[in-house]
């Protein structure tokens, strides 16, 4: 291993290390964001990784019932297997326009940060290993995973780690934005959508006398309101969106509402989103309305302490590197893996912009080189050994 | 070789050049240079792209292009700065062979890249292209790394298809389909298998590129295909399949003031050919009218296509590339 200072010295130079490699990023960068990926149609990306894979030389590259994207580059000894994952999907229909513009210090198009530019540092790092001359001790095990966003509720990777039959020692999930972030514990998290639906009788037209579907909605969220929640553990619930009718003197059928749970505890996500389905079933019997609770994506807390040498070798790459770190709780692949007992962390790779509303997403250009880099000195952090546990540290 | 025969093996698509390892191969066996020249005025929203795009696929992962280099007509917007911060050679038009002068004109920009670029294969991609991809440039560079006796091959997109019986139009635009195809049909049967004649994507060897002259403006391709098949003949050249390409659509008026140019370029062509003989000097103002408030006002633009010389005779040029002696 080499002296601390020289790390030092490596890891502050590997920006500009990387600068040969900085347009091949972001034309991948470009193009993976140019191809449309709804939650399941994620074939046009995974086949674009498998590609980048197949070129650089990596071994058991294909895709698995899920559609997933798995390649692997064997390390000089296979002492640890490091998973590094990036989803492939993005919440932008097919439909809508996916064009990209590339301006001097930013790539501007949907979805660019979430998770193009994960994905196009995924299949690109076993060039970048190469450029540098790097041979890793251990394996990593490079996934770009599939049905990870809304109703997906992460299909793909939990799939891919149910079926997988190797002992997976790390975890780092890679997210496009934003350069800082490191997550390293996720909080319980359950979502859903309350739906009522007013039932004409006999298929016939609607009863002035029956309630609308919004007014009951209103009904379930004033009783949703009064669930009493314990400051400790921590527990909330957010009303995220909603949506019925279409004009002003129609009454709609139909009334929706999308909402989250999010708790420190799991068991208070099951007794709240029990007492839901519960107000909603009774409101739906006692107004004559058809109102379904559908619970669609689920997460337990769990994760590594701040005090994980994992954590603690990431906050010191960052360090070096300039980037002020951002320590927070993640809903992303992270919660399949701690379910799973992996320490796994989640990092951004560049600033930008996503789901704003006057603005199209966008990301920098010129933090990017620091982003990869600071991949890169986590993934020798841990394969020099630096974030293995000592007995003492509980998971 | 009749028509049929060069629409059947001179029309490629993008896929028969898939194979970017073998191109370049072909190409350093053949020890040839491929240049792309990207001419522009005012491109950037679409600059950026083109250039990291093909610069990452086609000179970082398969070194099959040798440089790039944009040619700009004094964009007024961020164009020269966004093509220069990814690694473009940009050159201003108008500082280019001072003592040839300037006009503004995309014709007179590819003229300046035969100065200018070092490439034995030159091509030329619009820079206004949404959707670019490496097939832009490998699809026509292909057919002349194949082929020894292609001299020249032009894009075209969107394929006829047949749906339900029907043929679907070949797509080759407005300008294209009640301007050149009727007058190419009407003097230069031939050239009516290319499928779209105006096309802004092509690709040609030096060797006769430098042999002919070159309109400033409107006319260049047009010209272009008329003076390399009359020059070497149907089975010099040939075109691809390039798929779909994203870009600006012109509106009716502009299409208008592009044909009057490019009908310019035929008729002193038809003229030098002595297929016509015009008794007349052409003028060179364009009128069309503007309906505003119940009046129509007329509107007048002057488009005069000058025309470059062929470069070979260009004295600058021939010392640059031949030390002053024409070649043979």
């Amino acid at each position: 291993m080499n002296s601390p200072a020289a790390v030092d010295w490596a890891l502050r130079n590997l920006p500009g290390a990387l600068r040969p490699l900085r347009e091949r990023l972001i034309a991948d960068v470009v193009t993976i964001t140019q191809m449309p990926a709804p939650g399941g149609e994620e074939g046009q990306r995974a086949r674009f990784l498998l590609e980048r894979f197949l070129e650089a030389g990596l071994s058991e590259v294909g895709s698995d019932e899920m559609g997933n994207a798995i390649g692997r580059l064997r390390g000089r000894t296979h002492c640890r297997t490091i998973l590094i994952v990036a989803h492939l999907d993005s919440i932008f229909a097919a439909t809508e326009n996916h064009q990209v513009t590339v301006d001097r210090d930013r790539v501007v198009g949907p979805g660019v940060g979430d998770n193009a530019v994960g994905v196009a540092v995924l299949g690109l790092l076993p060039e970048i290993l190469e450029l540098l001359g790097w041979e890793l001790e251990s394996d990593l095990l490079l996934v770009g995973s599939t049905r990870s966003l809304g109703r997906g509720n992460h299909g793909g990777i939990r799939f891919f780690l149910d079926h997988s039959r190797d002992r997976i020692d790390f975890g780092i999930c890679l997210e496009g934005m934003q350069l800082g972030r490191l997550n390293s514990f996720s909080i319980g998290t359950a979502r859903g959508d309350i739906v009522c639906t007013v039932r004409p009788p006999n298929g016939r037209a609607r009863s002035h006398t029956v309630e609308s579907a919004l007014v009951v909605l209103n009904h379930i969220v004033h009783q949703i309101l009064c669930i009493p929640l314990p400051t400790q553990p921590f527990t909330k619930i957010k009303l995220g969106k909603m949506h019925a009718g279409r004009y002003y003197d129609i009454e709609p059928e139909r009334a929706e509402l999308g909402l989250e749970i999010i708790s420190h505890s799991d068991e208070m996500i099951e007794q709240v989103c029990s007492q839901i389905a519960d107000i909603v079933a009774e409101l739906g019997a006692r107004y004559n309305v058809e109102a379904v609770f559908d619970r669609f994506f689920l997460t337990r807390s769990g994760g590594i302490p701040f005090s994980h040498p994992l954590v603690k070798a990431t906050l010191e790459v960052m360090q070096q590197l300039g980037i002020e770190p951002d320590q927070t709780h993640s809903l992303s692949e992270l919660s399949a893996l701690v379910a799973r007992r992996i320490p796994t962390i989640t990092i951004g790779i560049t600033h930008g912009v996503k789901n704003h509303p006057r603005q199209p997403d966008y990301v920098l250009i010129e933090p990017m080189l620091v982003g990869v880099a600071q991949l890169l000195g986590i993934l020798r952090a841990i394969d020099e050994g630096k974030c293995d546990e000592s007995p003492a540290v509980a998971r | 070789m009749n028509l049929q025969q060069w629409l059947a093996e001179r029309t490629f698509h993008h896929s028969n050049f898939w194979d970017l390892k073998w191109l370049v191969e072909q190409k350093e066996r053949q020890g040839v240079t491929v240049s792309l020249c990207l001419p522009t005025l005012n491109e950037e929203k679409t600059i950026g792209k083109e250039i990291v795009i093909i610069k990452a696929e086609l000179m970082d992962r398969y070194p099959l292009v040798d440089e790039i280099a944009v040619i700009d007509s004094g964009s007024t917007d961020r164009t020269c700065e966004i093509a220069a911060s990814f690694g473009a050679v940009v050159y201003r038009s108008e500082e280019v062979l001072p003592e040839m002068g300037f006009y503004r004109g995309k014709g007179e920009n590819l003229w300046k890249a035969l100065y200018l670029l070092k490439g034995d294969i030159l091509v030329f991609v619009d820079a206004d292209i949404g959707n670019i991809h490496p097939r832009f440039v490998y699809g026509l560079v292909g057919p002349l790394l194949q082929y020894p006796e292609v001299h020249f091959v032009k894009a075209f997109y969107d394929r006829p298809i047949v749906y339900s019986g029907v043929v679907r139009p070949t797509g080759g635009g407005r300008v294209t389909e009640i301007l050149i195809r009727p007058l190419f049909s009407l003097f230069y049967p031939e050239l009516t298998g290319v499928l779209q004649p105006l096309s802004g994507e092509y690709a040609g060897r030096r060797s006769i590129l430098e042999r002919i002259p070159f309109p400033i403006g409107y006319g260049v391709e047009t010209a272009m295909l008329i003076d390399i098949y009359q020059k070497l003949g149907l089975w010099a050249l040939a075109q691809t399949d390039l798929d779909q390409r994203v870009h600006r659509n012109q509106d009716t008026t502009a299409l208008g003031r592009m044909a009057f140019g490019i009908l310019q370029t035929i008729f002193w062509r038809l003229e030098r050919e002595q297929k016509l003989k015009l008794l007349q000097e052409m003028p060179v103002l364009m009128r069309q009218f503007e309906a505003k408030d119940g009046t129509y006002r007329p509107l007048e633009f002057e488009i005069r296509e000058i025309e470059r010389p062929p470069m070979i005779q260009v004295p600058t040029y021939l010392e640059k590339f031949y030390g002053g002696i024409p070649p043979a």
